[in-house]
């Protein structure tokens, strides 16, 4: 291969790279190596070549394919598959509390006494989230993250020596008698394990609720330390997975990257079309079966709210239990009449509020022993 | 690790899969082969019936090379994937010589282990295609012991020692994405994403899988299962429920589709209840206008 070639490659692995993929050296190499292999005059088999050395998953393609018709092809790209050009939308208006829904009744929407006999941390647990002020959330942050949160448990299928154990350990077994000549004098058992059970979150992103999935998001960055098995989408008007970003980046960056992705500001918050967008894609690859599915939205549905009933159902069935976080619950005179709430309401096994530290606490409890209650 | 099975060219891999009656696309032509001859394993993806399995088989025969499938599950673990003491031997080994006589390395010998697929790829001195099928399924724990065995074709057993591969098996990870697999696990494989066949390519499968399957048949049913992908099903169906159900229609003597012979062999199409809901009466008799259609079209162009 001429040397021309292989700087190309190299530079075209930069401009993946700028386009988000990870493209190793090692990936390099094994396409340097692989194209030395095939017949380069072919634009299809070079193609072929460069996709299977240096994609490594799906959500790649499209990003590589962009590139591929950029780099190789010099074909004018299109900006990717987006409404609006994110250069002219406000920039940071997205993250002004200036939603006249979310300030509703607040400040102080609880109508918590500064009295004696609550510390200031004690205000602080009960504030809403949405009237806390700069500070005040700041201090709420620290406070998240020392929430104990255990994720839900279910049986593995794995078996782990255990002294109370059922089934014979017949390794241990053989091996302990070894010393007896023979004669199985201490038995072992093992018994499945207790797992971590898999946890999905469906954030609504909409300004509606920004500073409760803010919140919502720090909570679950604490959670996600607790080990794999946590899935974080974000949807808007349309739906996106949040979870390796909020693995590698600050949550509140990945909620501002997530938000600029899945939020059109003038279309309103489309949960049916979200959820059915997981359903389709996540639900078929099974992420849901067994799962303990959170959804955090105040339920305002702009579209139709059958769908918004329909693909709940189709959720509910798969899932293990279907946890609906709805911060306007903690208003006093909260009535669920928002039309896609009402829909989805027949399907949720537990519907509690998020609007507050308190209630986040609450929640940490409430999914560490989260049961079923649905028939399956 | 000498003389690695592969194959001299792209066009070769195609020319020895469709001998096996295995239609691949250029692009899955081209990473099998890239996979042999760099010697990396390749993790193909796809939706559920779009031939991941079936590709792996027919590398396997087209080599000459014996299959050896893992299939993984929830639970898997290296009792079950790498090897096991047989201690139903052991036990009657240490009863039998009486005296407390037996020694260790006896009892942890060769003739005591039970060897599982890893193990046996790795073992083998015939040419091995390894299948590690639906990855997804297993847990992260043996995902983990995987990297070992994929990065460096070793697998080491306390008691024996490290087993070096004595040839370096073809490897084949097919997953369905029900959850995403380790960076690490990944870095070490080529990759793959499987689609469905475009319909010329489905309809030739279907006339090389199907015996006795007419070619306006084998056309229709082609086309009418590409309308189906296109309505907004819970599964989708893949190439393996075509060819079940041109199958079906062939084994009936169907000669070309209509509405009721459609209704009466759907089962082997569509596989949830909710999408036969969807694919109403109204549904059917449109798509197999359509059908009738594209097929004719694909006819003429053929």
């Amino acid at each position: 291969m001429s040397d021309g070639f292989t700087r190309q490659v190299v530079t075209f692995g930069r401009v993946l790279r700028e386009a988000g993929m990870e493209v190793g050296a090692g990936r390099l190499a094994d396409a340097l190596h692989g194209l030395d292999r095939v017949d380069v005059t072919r634009q299809d088999d070079v193609y072929w070549t460069l996709r299977t050395t240096l994609v490594a998953r799906r959500e790649e393609l499209e990003p590589f394919d962009r590139a591929f018709r950029a780099w190789f092809l010099s074909t004018p790209v299109s900006p990717p598959g987006r409404d609006q050009d994110p250069r002219t939308m406000p920039s940071g208006a997205q993250w002004t509390r200036s939603d006249a829904r979310m300030r509703g009744d607040a400040p102080n929407a609880d109508g918590e006494p500064d009295s004696v006999g609550y510390s200031a941390h004690e205000i602080l647990r009960r504030k809403d989230f949405a009237s806390m002020t700069h500070e005040e959330f700041a201090a709420a942050r620290r406070l998240i993250a020392d929430i104990e949160c255990r994720r839900p448990r279910r049986r593995s299928r794995r078996l782990r020596p255990h002294s109370r154990g059922r089934t014979l350990d017949v390794r241990r077994l053989a091996r302990g008698s070894l010393a007896t000549g023979g004669d199985p004098v201490n038995r072992r058992f093992r018994r499945r394990a207790e797992m971590p059970r898999k946890l999905v979150v469906l954030c609504d992103v909409s300004g509606s609720m920004e500073a409760y999935t803010r919140a919502m998001l720090l909570f679950l960055h604490a959670l996600m330390r607790a080990g794999r098995g946590v899935e974080v989408f974000a949807f808007g008007t349309r739906l996106t997975r949040l979870t390796p970003e909020l693995v590698t980046r600050d949550p509140e960056e990945a909620l501002r990257r997530a938000a600029d992705r899945v939020v059109d500001w003038a279309a309103g918050t489309r949960i049916g079309v979200s959820l059915k967008a997981f359903n389709d894609v996540w639900g078929r690859r099974a992420l849901t079966r067994g799962a303990v599915v959170l959804i955090v939205s105040d339920g305002w549905e702009r579209h139709d709210p059958s769908l918004v009933g329909r693909e709940m159902q189709r959720l509910h069935r798969a899932a293990f239990a279907v946890v609906w976080v709805n911060p306007l619950k903690g208003g006093r005179d909260y009535e669920p009449l928002a039309g896609g709430m009402r829909a989805a309401l027949p399907f949720i096994d537990r519907f509690v509020t998020g609007h507050n530290l308190a209630s986040l606490d609450e929640l940490a409890g409430l999914l560490s022993g989260i049961e079923r209650r649905h028939e399956a | 690790m000498n003389e690695a099975i592969e194959f001299s060219s792209i066009d070769d891999v195609e020319a020895a899969l469709r001998a096996q009656s295995y239609l691949p696309e250029r692009g899955l032509a081209t990473s099998l082969f890239l996979s042999l001859a760099i010697g990396k394993p390749l993790l193909l993806e796809g939706e559920a019936g779009v031939g991941k399995t079936e590709a792996a088989k027919a590398l396997a025969i087209s080599l000459g090379a014996r299959l050896i499938r893992l299939q993984c599950y929830e639970g898997l673990d290296v009792a079950h994937a790498v090897y096991e003491w047989n201690y139903a031997r052991q036990l009657l080994h240490i009863r039998a010589a009486q005296e407390g006589s037996v020694s260790e390395e006896e009892l942890f010998g060769p003739e005591f282990l039970i060897r599982r697929p890893l193990l046996e790829a790795i073992e083998s001195t015939e040419p091995v295609v390894l299948l590690i099928d639906e990855i997804d399924r297993a847990d992260d724990e043996f995902e983990a012991f995987l990297l070992e065995v994929l990065s460096d074709f070793q697998i080491t057993i306390p008691e024996i020692g490290t087993i070096h591969a004595k040839r370096r098996p073809a490897v084949i990870l097919t997953s369905n994405r029900t959850r995403e697999l380790h960076d690490a696990l990944k870095r070490r494989c080529l990759f793959h994403w499987i689609t469905h066949p475009s319909l010329e390519r489905e309809i030739e499968i279907v006339r090389l899988r199907v015996p006795g399957v007419s070619e306006r048949l084998a056309a229709q049913a082609a086309a009418f299962v590409s309308g189906l992908r296109e309505l907004d099903l819970n599964k989708p169906p893949g190439v393996a429920e075509t060819i079940d159900w041109a199958h079906a229609l062939a084994v009936l003597g169907c000669e070309e589709l209509d509405p009721a012979v459609v209704e009466q062999t759907l089962g082997s199409v569509l596989k949830y209840r909710e999408d036969f809901e969807t694919v109403r009466d109204d549904t059917v008799l449109t798509l197999v206008q359509e059908a009738r259609i594209a097929a004719a079209a694909a006819a003429s162009v053929s």
